[in-house]
């Protein structure tokens, strides 16, 4: 198991986005040390073993199986509908009792899985049945998450699914028909396809008044980033965690306390070990000399890569007041379990498809 | 083939990589944005959200009498208030309905917790424990999460009735209070002020009592019931005030008022200080602060006017004590001499208008000069000379005696005695005073009105020879006046000699006070509530308490070096003689010590 130097560089760009995750989370919930070092050991715990087993098993043999994990995630999704908990007038979560799932959050890794497979079967040759095929489970297998209602992950789950398409080679006019579909008929969708909670954030963000209630965390997060200054307030000083101003703060909202506490020079930093991480990992798979007539392994190393750095890209965009309010975790930042394990899924998938521990 | 497919996967994921790369500069210069540009309005927002201050309420003042005891001071107090940061639950407030059943009611506790939660106030709901509740809390304090102690101060007044009207009273800041205090006190801030002073001593030296602020610092969290208290200014305790008024003797002026109603005024003569101020009836000072509305109603409807300060703004008919003070006017101007003689038989003809007037005694006094009038209070005599009275010098002799200004700047409501002349007789009945207005004004009645502390100001006028100061409760006042007269020393003396006999002399009206070894001096007066015309409507008269006469008395003591000058005033008492002079008396008797 050698190291090179390129590796060691993304791990250790890596190791740090985790460490600084944990310490903000530990900050934030502030219960006792062993709640960080739990939170740090299973995060690491789950990517090692993750990373393990997956390296173990061949790609090929889970690739087999990419419609079975695919069809399962559907049925755990509709299955929340039922039997799930309510959180924030959403029903998301499957509630094991030692740990709470958003199965929502998985059907990022499930859907590339079985339409890896899909493509692989023909060569990752694209005809218009495929296309439309393809665009079509994505779209549809959507609907589950949106209902819910989770607009920001069904969202962000087209997105994922229509940038693996992008990598597979989609023909580019399928991308510019559902654009120009999309501008027009944004209006109708508005009106008729969000409910009250979601187009009260977009509205949010549109309007300039500060009263509204969904402006609040904005304001609140803004003035947290703010106040961190150039060098910040020094870790466990976040007066904005500690009286409570801005909700959400270990979840969505976590990146705002980081800020607070760590300042410009810690976002600077974190924003440099994402684009190491996220600039090398890919470059590092593109250039890779073994590129054989598989393409699937570095498909798939790229599409996680990329869905990890936009995860964190939109999520800080959202904090920060550039886009709407939707609900998106921050990778290796955000407190939950479901979160955790799915990018921990991914990176192990990265690794063992890119076998660069080899 | 399969290197346009790696071709497509490069290109494509380039794209992804650089559209990445630019929204991550992108999101950085907003970082930029708000943590260096915007960062410090962004932390003073924070920090203004989360760091507040409140008031802390300074402990007012204390008042005390000349002699150090203490009529006024700020206690401690502790009340039972809900505690925002840990919200009192069910259990704990049934616990507490428990502990006093007679106190708290469960159900309006909940209903006050409910409130108090929800406008983020901290709400009382035992306001003033004594300390055996205290102490039962206390000890259980543990068992009532929710609930805790506040402290505050309470103004504790000596509960004696006498003092009230002179200390007068704190109540919750109004429209007109900060319309009264606005021009008085500098920058005056009725926002942080709850209570203030409503009249007397409180309200005269509001600024000096109540000393000032001090500020708890606190951060609190977004909900406002977390609270950290990050530093504390202690307030300034407010300042000590000594007033004039002697401990003992007020309370034995009002004792011996009993449960009539009237007025004693005394006045120090050395520096015209106000040792004595009594209005009757009167209420504890501390009533007010612990009654209902409804209980306030009652006293503001009692006919008896407990509220009402018969001392600085009762305005009576001065009658016969008039006089004194008149003689010297009469003197002066050489109306009279103290040879001068009439025959009084019991009424004055007023020849010009054809009216007859007449007099308290049948029969009249027979022959009478100037002392004799004074000694006996013959009213004949003086209705005789008043029509010999020029209006402009009597005006200006009653403005030299201070009616119509401001007595007392410290006494507090305070009315002035009217100024007697054309214009206030044009304004109250459209005619200018004619020569018969004299001869009622002459003996103290018609329109002349004088407050018992005026009274006691003219008897001390006439204990120190014409000259005077204004009178004071606790800043003395420096310019010294006089009246405007001509007397010469034997003048003087031949009126305090006039004076004394009316006490002394067995022919005098206050011949009955027996004032023995008190050596004073004084007149007495009887001013008619209604005008009567004959024996029989007097008769008549006498049977309603209220339409009786009221009986006055002024003096000073001792005559031969004058110490005191004294007003007693009882309503519908009848004889000044008989009822008011031998309270003056005893009030004198204790403030000279003599037995």
């Amino acid at each position: 198991m050698l190291i090179d130097l390129r590796s060691a560089v993304i791990l250790l760009s890596l190791v740090g986005i985790i460490l600084m995750g944990s310490l903000t989370i530990y900050s934030v919930t502030s219960i006792d040390i062993y709640y960080f070092l739990r939170f740090l050991a299973i995060n690491i715990f789950a990517i090692v073993l993750v990373t393990l087993f997956f390296y173990q098993i061949n790609l090929n043999r889970i690739l087999s199986f990419g419609w079975l994990f695919f069809l399962g995630n559907i049925l755990l999704v509709l299955s929340v509908e039922i039997i799930g908990k309510e959180v924030n007038g959403a029903q998301r979560w499957l509630d094991f009792g030692f740990l709470s799932l958003q199965p929502t959050e998985f059907m990022k890794i499930a859907y590339p899985l079985f339409a890896i497979q899909y493509l692989r079967f023909y060569s990752f040759q694209f005809n218009p049945f495929r296309s439309y095929f393809l665009l079509g489970t994505l779209f549809l297998s959507s609907i589950p998450i949106i209902i819910q209602p989770d607009l920001g992950t069904g969202l962000v789950y087209i997105l994922s699914g229509l940038m693996l398409l992008f990598i597979c080679g989609l023909d580019r006019r399928y991308f510019i028909g559902m654009g120009a579909f999309a501008i027009l008929f944004s209006p109708i969708i508005y009106n008729f396809g969000l409910t009250n909670y979601q187009k009260g954030r977009i509205i949010s963000w549109f309007s300039s008044d500060q009263t509204l209630s969904e402006k609040w965390n904005i304001l609140q997060s803004e003035i947290s980033i703010g106040s961190g200054g150039i060098v910040g307030e020094g870790f466990l000083n976040s007066k904005q965690n500690e009286f409570n101003f801005l909700p959400e703060a270990d979840t969505d909202f976590i990146f705002s306390i980081y800020a607070e506490q760590f300042g410009f020079i810690g976002v600077f930093f974190i924003f440099l070990l994402l684009a190491i991480f996220i600039v090398f990992t890919t470059l590092f798979s593109m250039t890779e000399k073994r590129l054989t007539d598989d393409l699937s392994p570095y498909y798939l190393g790229t599409y996680f890569t990329l869905v990890i750095g936009f995860s964190f890209l939109l999520n800080i965009l959202m904090v920060s007041g550039l886009i709407p309010v939707v609900g998106l975790p921050l990778p290796f930042f955000t407190k939950g379990g479901s979160s955790l394990l799915c990018f921990s899924i991914m990176l192990g998938l990265i690794f063992s498809s890119r076998g660069f521990l080899r | 083939m399969r290197n346009s497919k790696v071709h497509i996967y490069r290109g494509r994921t380039n794209l992804l990589l650089v559209i990445f790369l630019i929204l991550l500069v992108l999101v950085t210069g907003r970082f930029f944005y708000l943590q260096i540009i915007k960062g410090d309005d962004l932390r003073n927002i924070r920090e203004n959200n989360i760091n507040a201050f409140e008031y802390i309420y300074p402990k007012r003042g204390r008042i005390l009498s000349t002699d150090g005891y203490v009529l006024a001071e700020d206690r401690k107090t502790f009340s039972l208030a809900i505690d925002l940061e840990q919200k009192p639950s069910e259990d704990s407030i049934k616990k507490l309905s428990q502990l006093f059943p007679s106190i708290v009611d469960f159900d309006e506790t909940r209903e006050l917790v409910r409130k108090s939660l929800n406008s983020r106030k901290p709400e009382i709901v035992i306001e003033k424990l004594d300390q055996e509740q205290l102490s039962k809390f206390l000890v259980r304090s543990s068992e009532f999460g929710g609930f805790s102690i506040i402290e505050g101060y309470e103004r504790e007044y000596d509960n004696h009735p006498s003092f009230f009207h002179v200390l007068g009273h704190m109540g919750y800041l109004t429209e007109a209070d900060v319309e009264y205090f606005s021009p008085r006190i500098n920058s005056f801030d009725p926002s942080i002020w709850r209570k203030v002073g409503k009249s007397g001593i409180e309200r005269v030296f509001e600024e000096e009592l109540r000393g000032s602020h001090g500020k708890r610092f606190y951060q609190r969290n977004a909900r406002g019931t977390k609270r950290v208290i990050t530093s504390e200014d202690s307030f300034q305790e407010g300042e000590e005030l000594k007033i004039s008024i002697n401990y003992e003797a007020q309370k034995l002026a009002y004792d011996l008022i009993g449960n009539r109603k009237g007025s004693v005024v005394v006045i120090d003569l050395e520096d015209f200080s106000i040792p004595v101020a009594v209005s009757a009836p009167s209420i504890s000072a501390n009533t007010l602060r612990d009654i209902t509305s409804s209980q306030y109603q009652d006293l503001l409807n009692d006919s008896n006017r407990p509220l009402f300060n018969r001392a600085f703004m009762g305005l009576y008919p001065p009658a016969s004590t008039i006089k004194p003070l008149l003689s010297t006017f009469a003197l002066s101007n050489q109306y009279t001499t103290w040879e001068e003689t009439i025959f009084d038989d019991g009424f004055f003809r007023f020849e010009e208008e054809e009216r007859v007037f007449n007099a308290w005694r049948e029969g009249g006094h027979g022959l009478t000069d100037l002392s004799k009038a004074l000694i006996e209070s013959s009213n004949p005599f003086f209705m005789n000379l008043s029509i010999r009275y020029e209006k402009n010098k009597f005006v200006n002799f009653l403005e030299s005696s201070s009616f119509g200004s401001k007595l007392c700047q410290d006494c507090y409501p305070h009315q002035f005695s009217p100024l007697i002349d054309d214009n206030w007789k044009q304004k109250n009945f459209g005619k200018d005073l004619f020569k018969g207005d004299f001869i009622n004004l002459g003996v103290g009645q018609g329109y002349m009105l004088t407050t018992p502390l005026h009274l006691a100001l003219i008897s001390g006028i006439l204990a120190s020879n014409g000259n005077y100061k204004l009178p004071y409760l606790a800043i003395s006042n420096e310019e010294s006046l006089s009246i405007s007269t001509d007397m010469s020393d034997l003048d003087w003396e031949k009126l305090n000699k006039a004076l004394i006999d009316v006490i002394y002399s067995p022919n005098g009206t206050g011949f009955r006070i027996n004032a023995g070894a008190l050596k004073l001096a004084g007149k007495s007066g009887t001013a008619q509530v209604v005008d009567i015309n004959s024996r029989e409507e007097y008769d008549e008269v006498r049977k309603n308490i209220n339409l009786r006469d009221h009986a006055i008395f002024i003096g000073y003591a001792p005559y031969d070096d004058p110490k005191f000058s004294i007003a007693v005033i009882i309503e519908n008492g009848e004889s000044g003689g008989r009822t008011a002079g031998p309270i003056a008396k005893e009030v004198l008797e204790d403030l000279l010590d003599v037995n």
